[in-house]
């Protein structure tokens, strides 16, 4: 079920940007109001590259998208306040869905009577990032309250891999085009980006970049530069990669 | 079944229990009823995979994190006992992996080769939905008992009530918040393991060990710990001393 519908959305998506250029996330974000039972959908892309900060701090403010100016004021709304769904998400580290905005919005009071008054009466947060590194929320809204049905969510899963890829293609500048990377189940990948940030003596963010570039220019595939750093047939250091 | 096994099992609901009154980490938890699994089905390891709420499924935790057996997990998400457990809602039992090469002509070989010769695969089961399956995996060939598979089923439930976490569950969303909090703090301990391989000079298993050891010692959450050590908010060295005073 998930591979069909993975494909289907990513061949909508590619009919999309043929349509006219832009960012993967704005594709998605509009790709939202589109395909799930939601009125509009925003996104914050983080403008610097987080390592998790502390909650206390905000994320600085970023890229903006937003199909409608109700999610361009929630994002925004978010960010001025320092708290809501999008905040929370980073916290618990998972989506944040709240069917009915006026009935389960009071952990918010900051947020949620200001959300209400733009309109919003469902929110639905989703968090961009690939553990520790923090790119960014894709927000949801809806101004009628009701929750995202089963196969709306899983959907909504599939976008926000894809607008997480987006990013982090726009950030590096290197299209790999299969998220397979994302998903795979070995995950060296993350274990590499662990490895490499100490070798590099930089962040979890500026590692994976690093690999992203190694496998870009030796044409290879993520998973298998991943695995030679895992086996320690490769190395990297400022200057260059050592192999061995 | 026998007294020693009654008393095992006292002591595995009473541990259980208490993670989920303290300050309660899914991966923790997970993790230790991998262990206790080992411990009271008398196997030689056990994993927990989850739905990536995708389609797919993901590895979620593991009586150990040596090579072989993350292998195995990871294979299982694709072929084996554990798809068609999960696919079905019952469980699923191999005596012995060798006879079943037919059954799953890619997954029976390799695990085979990884070193295991028996599997069975419990549903983690919430109302109607099959979010993850307990997997059970021993070195022989090996027929599970019914009381063991009981057993094994009431460990499942388990897993998945840990999941809910004491909540009501008022909302269907929160099963689906869960599941995807679960996998995201499963990629932080995977970098953090990077981590300290890197500068402890240790294999993956080792790692993880690490983590989870000290974690336990300092009545940290493993979740937590595996950020600050992937953010560089923990102390590396002192982790890599404390281990050493405490030995291996």
């Amino acid at each position: 079920m998930g591979r069909n519908r993975r494909d289907r959305l990513r061949e909508l998506l590619i009919a999309d940007r043929a349509r006219g250029a832009a960012s993967t996330v704005a594709l998605v974000c509009a790709r939202c109001v589109v395909d799930l039972s939601v009125t509009g959908a925003g996104a914050t892309v983080l403008s610097k590259l987080g390592d998790g900060e502390a909650r206390a701090t905000p994320p600085d403010r970023g890229l903006v998208h937003a199909t409608d100016e109700v999610s361009a004021g929630l994002e925004d709304l978010q960010l001025t306040v320092g708290e809501g769904p999008c905040l929370d998400t980073f916290e618990s580290g998972g989506p944040v869905l709240v069917a009915d905005l006026a009935l389960d919005g009071g952990r918010w009071p900051a947020f949620t009577p200001g959300a209400l008054a733009l309109g919003a009466a469902a929110v639905f947060s989703f968090p961009l990032q690939i553990g520790v590194v923090r790119l960014g929320s894709l927000d949801l809204y809806r101004d009628v309250p009701g929750p995202l049905t089963r196969v709306e969510l899983t959907d909504a899963l599939i976008l926000t891999d894809m607008a997480t890829q987006g990013i982090v293609d726009e950030v590096d500048g290197h299209d790999m085009a299969d998220l397979s990377w994302l998903l795979d189940p070995h995950v060296e990948v993350h274990q590499a980006a662990g490895m490499v940030q100490v070798q590099l003596g930089v962040s979890t963010d500026a590692a994976l970049m690093r690999l992203r570039g190694h496998a870009f220019t030796h044409d290879l595939p993520l998973a298998e530069v991943a695995r030679q750093v895992v086996a320690r047939t490769l190395r990297f250091t400022r200057e260059e990669e050592e192999r061995r | 079944m026998s007294t020693g096994r009654d008393q095992r099992l006292a002591d595995t609901f009473v541990s259980l229990a208490d993670t989920l009154v303290a300050d309660f980490d899914v991966l923790d938890f997970l993790g230790l009823l991998t262990e206790r699994a080992v411990e009271l089905l008398e196997v030689d390891a056990a994993g927990v995979i989850l739905s990536d709420q995708r389609g797919g499924w993901r590895p979620a935790a593991g009586s150990s994190e040596h090579a072989e057996l993350v292998e195995v997990l990871a294979a299982q998400t694709q072929q084996g006992p554990c798809l068609d457990c999960v696919r079905s809602g019952e469980a699923v039992t191999s005596a012995d992996l060798l006879a079943d090469t037919d059954r799953w002509p890619l997954f029976a070989p390799a695990a085979v080769n990884a070193g295991f010769r028996a599997a069975c695969a419990l549903p983690m089961r919430l109302r109607e939905e099959i979010i993850g399956a307990l997997t059970l995996l021993h070195v022989e060939p090996m027929t599970i008992d019914d009381s063991s598979v009981t057993l094994g089923r009431a460990l499942a439930d388990i897993a998945t009530i840990g999941i809910l976490q004491q909540r009501a569950v008022r909302r269907e969303e929160i099963v689906f918040e869960q599941l995807q909090a679960a996998l995201h703090h499963r990629t932080v301990v995977e970098q953090a393991k990077g981590v300290l391989a890197e500068v402890g000079d240790l294999d993956m298993n080792d790692a993880y060990t690490l983590l989870r050891d000290y974690a336990r010692a300092h009545q940290r959450r493993l979740s937590d710990l595996a950020r600050d050590v992937a953010t560089g908010a923990a102390d590396i060295a002192e982790m890599i001393t404390w281990k050493a005073k405490a030995g291996a």
